[in-house]
């Protein structure tokens, strides 16, 4: 076992445990974007920062290890301020403020962040409304990676993929001909996922008659 | 899943990429990017047929070929009969401000990343040509045209290859400036063990020439001590550092001494199969490197033991970051990944893979010919054995010198590079690439080394040495250097992904910027950013606030 502190509290866990899980279990509330359980961490996001003691800067806790002695402080006031900055310019580049119900709003919430102190271009809406259940809203996309990884690692359909790189990453289905022209199974594992509802399930209640 | 030794549980890539990779691999299938590139070679752009053909070729899903081919640049950027390339790298810059790319720009009537509609020709942009010291520097077709005239004789389709110095050395032995000849490696198959190899790399403190500078035999050993079914080396020829040729120089003209390198690498962490990683704005390195590797097959050096495959890039400065290396080398878009796992312990298929850059394993044959202390006495009282630098065409003497490490940038500028041409002054100079900080001219006294460099905001680098002269505008700088962040942020980490724009933006017109915000900016950037190139982008931007404040236009 690995002997750890977290926020003061001395804590043991198993070897290979991340600091995030460790100090969710702990207790301690640790906002995430580009995290879901089901799937390996990812690194994108950098909303889960923490302080370490000893290192140089914050450290993201999804993809850090836990080690023997290390004291996390998750509340640390630098780590808070730059992750409260990077849900800012994800902020900056939709084109309206997240639903409230969202993940994204409720991260926004926690971290206290208000208006994007860098405006600047923001993603154009396009719409991709093919599928029957599925609804792709693009400008919401974030690039957290979620629905990709969910489709890969959860479902192993294959049928999205990451596009572009720097600003204009995007994410499509296929090759860009939408979800029914695609490998994709309808399992909604995406929508389920998606923390800002770029990818929504179409309810059955409205697609009836 | 595989959970790192005391570590956590996080793939490089998918694991079920990987897995679809190892597969196809095994049957010798192409990757989804050869197959790319080879339908845009052949008809100038990509349709969903390629992707399909290459998705049946390579193994990878429609989907994941689709996010291939809209990564690089070389597969985004549509081909007329006549391909113009034309470099916006930072020694490009320093030599016109960009007049090069408008003239070009105005002179074909088009714009970058255009082709004409009668598909006769296309325009599009290239981030260093390794032309550096000829600075402005076009491609045109396979033609390397720069200087003085350039842009002339491309409109008039004149262009003619551009001059190449030779490089040259300022030590009484030079180690990496004379040709290779396998006497490392005869000594190493003869005479010392996998052990004792890197026992003497360890000793010579080979520090990596890539811009980290992390000790190469520390690595070696974390590499030959990871558990795998084999290992593999990779030698890093991706020198996207805008200003840099020095590993251009290094593949195109010794080819033979990175070979020898990686073959020793191989012996000392037990590996049979390395990879070189090859630029395509550099068209001669795969075809150097692949001659000198048939020779040295038909020598008896490379082959049963130790083999080697060259693999060219597609245009992306990010791929240089080893995570993404491994993951262009597969094939797969050139995103960056979080660490751990090192590739020391899942690179190559997931096993064990030891990344070095060109000039850090050119470095080893000469500590395996002649020993630590040898190598430790190139540079005395500095970091270890000698660096390549390289000065851009402001310089009067521009080129590839060899030179001890602990010289001080004013000798390096004023007695090997021979100062200025036409009696200009230095108003600074950016040394290691993109992510290193800028050296006000009165701060020329700074030795060129590790320790003395990073107290100065700056750093080694991969040692390309760019000088900008004193008709230089700041400001334009700044707003150069973002733009080539921006564009080239792989796009995984939002700090990277969305600052750079921003801060491209509050450049990007003539408005007063608000130094506040950028620093705070630039703070998310430095502390949020998952790689080097979102954490280091903000270098030279500090510098600049901190040197030439009156220049920026700040608000
Ligand atoms: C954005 C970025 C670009 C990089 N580009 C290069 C490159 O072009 N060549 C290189 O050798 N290393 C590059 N690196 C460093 C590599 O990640 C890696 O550290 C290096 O190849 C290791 O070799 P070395 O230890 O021999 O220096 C880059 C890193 C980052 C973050
Ligand atoms: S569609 Fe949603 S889940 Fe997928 S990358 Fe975009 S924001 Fe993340
Ligand atoms: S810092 Fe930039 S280049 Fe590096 S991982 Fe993040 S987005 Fe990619
Ligand atoms: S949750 Fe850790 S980087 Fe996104
Ligand atoms: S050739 Fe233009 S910057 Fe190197």
């Amino acid at each position: 076992m690995i002997e750890l502190t977290i926020d003061g509290v001395a804590t043991s866990v198993e070897p290979g445990t991340t600091v995030l899980d460790a100090a969710r279990a702990a207790g301690a509330a640790i906002p995430t974007l580009c995290f879901d359980g089901r799937q390996d961490p990812f690194g994108a996001c950098r909303v889960c920062l923490v302080g370490v003691e000893g290192a140089p800067g914050p450290v993201p806790s999804c993809t850090t290890p836990c080690r023997d002695g290390m004291v996390v402080d998750t509340r640390d006031p630098t780590a808070r301020r730059v992750a409260g900055a990077v849900v800012e310019l994800v902020l900056s580049e939709l084109p309206g403020p997240p639903a409230p119900h969202t993940e994204l709003a409720a991260v926004a919430r926690d971290l206290g962040v208000g208006e994007p102190r860098w405006p600047g271009a923001v993603h154009q809406p396009l719409h991709d409304d093919r599928h029957p259940y599925l609804s792709f809203h693009h400008e919401l996309c974030i690039s957290c990676g979620r629905c990709v990884r969910a489709c890969d690692e959860v479902q192993g359909a294959f049928a999205l993929t990451a596009t572009g790189r720097g600003f204009e990453a995007n994410v499509v289905a296929g090759l860009d001909a939408g979800f029914r022209e695609s490998t994709c199974v309808s399992c909604g594992a995406c929508a389920d996922t998606c923390p800002t509802d770029a990818i929504t399930e179409i309810s059955l209640l409205e697609v009836l008659p | 899943m595989t959970a790192a030794p005391g570590g956590a549980i996080i793939e490089p890539v998918s694991k079920n990429l990987v897995e679809l990779i190892r597969r196809h691999h095994a049957e010798e299938a192409p990757t989804a990017l050869e197959v790319l590139k080879e339908a845009m070679d052949a008809r100038g752009v990509i349709t969903d047929d390629d992707r399909r053909v290459a998705a049946e070729r390579s193994g990878l899903p429609e989907a994941a070929v689709y996010g291939v081919s809209t990564f690089y640049d070389d597969l985004l950027q549509p081909r007329g009969r006549r391909h113009i390339r034309v470099c916006t790298g930072t020694a490009c810059f320093a030599a016109t401000g960009d007049a090069h790319v408008d003239a070009l720009r105005d002179g074909l009537g088009l714009e970058l990343g255009e082709r004409s509609e009668d598909g006769a020709t296309s325009l599009a942009e290239t981030v260093c040509l390794g032309f550096c010291h000829a600075s402005p520097a076009v491609r045109d077709g396979d033609t390397i045209d720069a200087g003085p005239g350039v842009v002339e004789r491309i409109l008039a389709d004149a262009a003619r290859s551009a001059h190449e110095p030779p490089p040259r050395s300022v030590l009484g032995e030079p180690v990496l400036t004379v040709p290779g000849g396998w006497r490392g490696l005869a000594r190493a198959r003869a005479e010392l063990t996998p052990e004792a190899l890197l026992e003497a790399v360890e000793a010579a403190n080979v520090r990596g020439r890539g811009g980290a500078g992390f000790p190469a035999g520390t690595k070696w050993r974390f590499t030959a001590n990871a558990p795998g079914e084999e290992r593999f080396v990779v030698a890093n020829g991706d020198e996207g550092d805008p200003g840099s040729y020095i590993d251009k120089v290094l593949m195109e003209g010794n080819p033979a001494l990175l070979l020898e390198g990686m073959a020793l690498a191989g012996h000392a962490i037990g590996a049979r199969h390395g990879f070189v990683l090859t630029r395509s704005e550099y068209p001669l390195s795969k075809p150097a490197l692949e001659a000198a590797a048939a020779a040295a097959r038909a020598e008896g050096w490379l082959g049963d033991t130790f083999d080697v495959t060259v693999v060219e890039g597609a245009g992306s400065y990010v791929v240089g970051e080893e995570t993404a290396l491994l993951a262009c080398l597969q094939g797969l878009r050139g995103t960056v990944s979080a660490r751990p796992p090192f590739p020391a312990e899942r690179g190559v298929h997931g096993q064990p893979t030891v990344v070095n850059n060109v000039e850090t394993l050119c470095n080893i044959p000469f500590v395996a010919e002649r020993g630590a202390d040898a190598y430790r006495a190139l540079s005395p009282g500095a970091t270890p054995g000698s660096k390549l630098v390289c000065f851009n065409e402001r310089f009067a003497r521009p080129g590839v010198y060899e030179v001890r490490f602990g010289t001080t940038m004013r000798e390096l500028c004023e007695d090997v590079a021979g100062g200025l041409v036409d009696g200009r002054a230095i108003k600074a100079l950016q040394i290691g690439g993109p992510l290193g900080g800028i050296l006000p001219a009165d701060k020329l006294d700074t030795p060129f080394d590790f320790d003395e460099l990073a107290a100065e905001g700056c750093m080694v680098g991969h040692g390309g040495i760019v000088a900008f002269d004193d008709t230089t505008d700041m400001r334009a700088l700044a707003k150069h250097l973002l733009h080539f962040g921006a564009a080239e942020s792989c796009g995984k980490c939002f700090p990277c992904r969305i600052g750079l724009r921003r801060a491209h933006e509050l450049f990007a017109d003539g408005a007063p910027v608000p130094r506040e915000s950028l620093e705070a900016l630039l703070e998310t950037l430095e502390l949020g950013s998952l790689c080097a190139h979102g954490s280091g982008m903000p270098a030279p931007i500090r510098s600049l606030l901190a040197h030439w404040p009156e220049e920026l236009g700040l608000g």
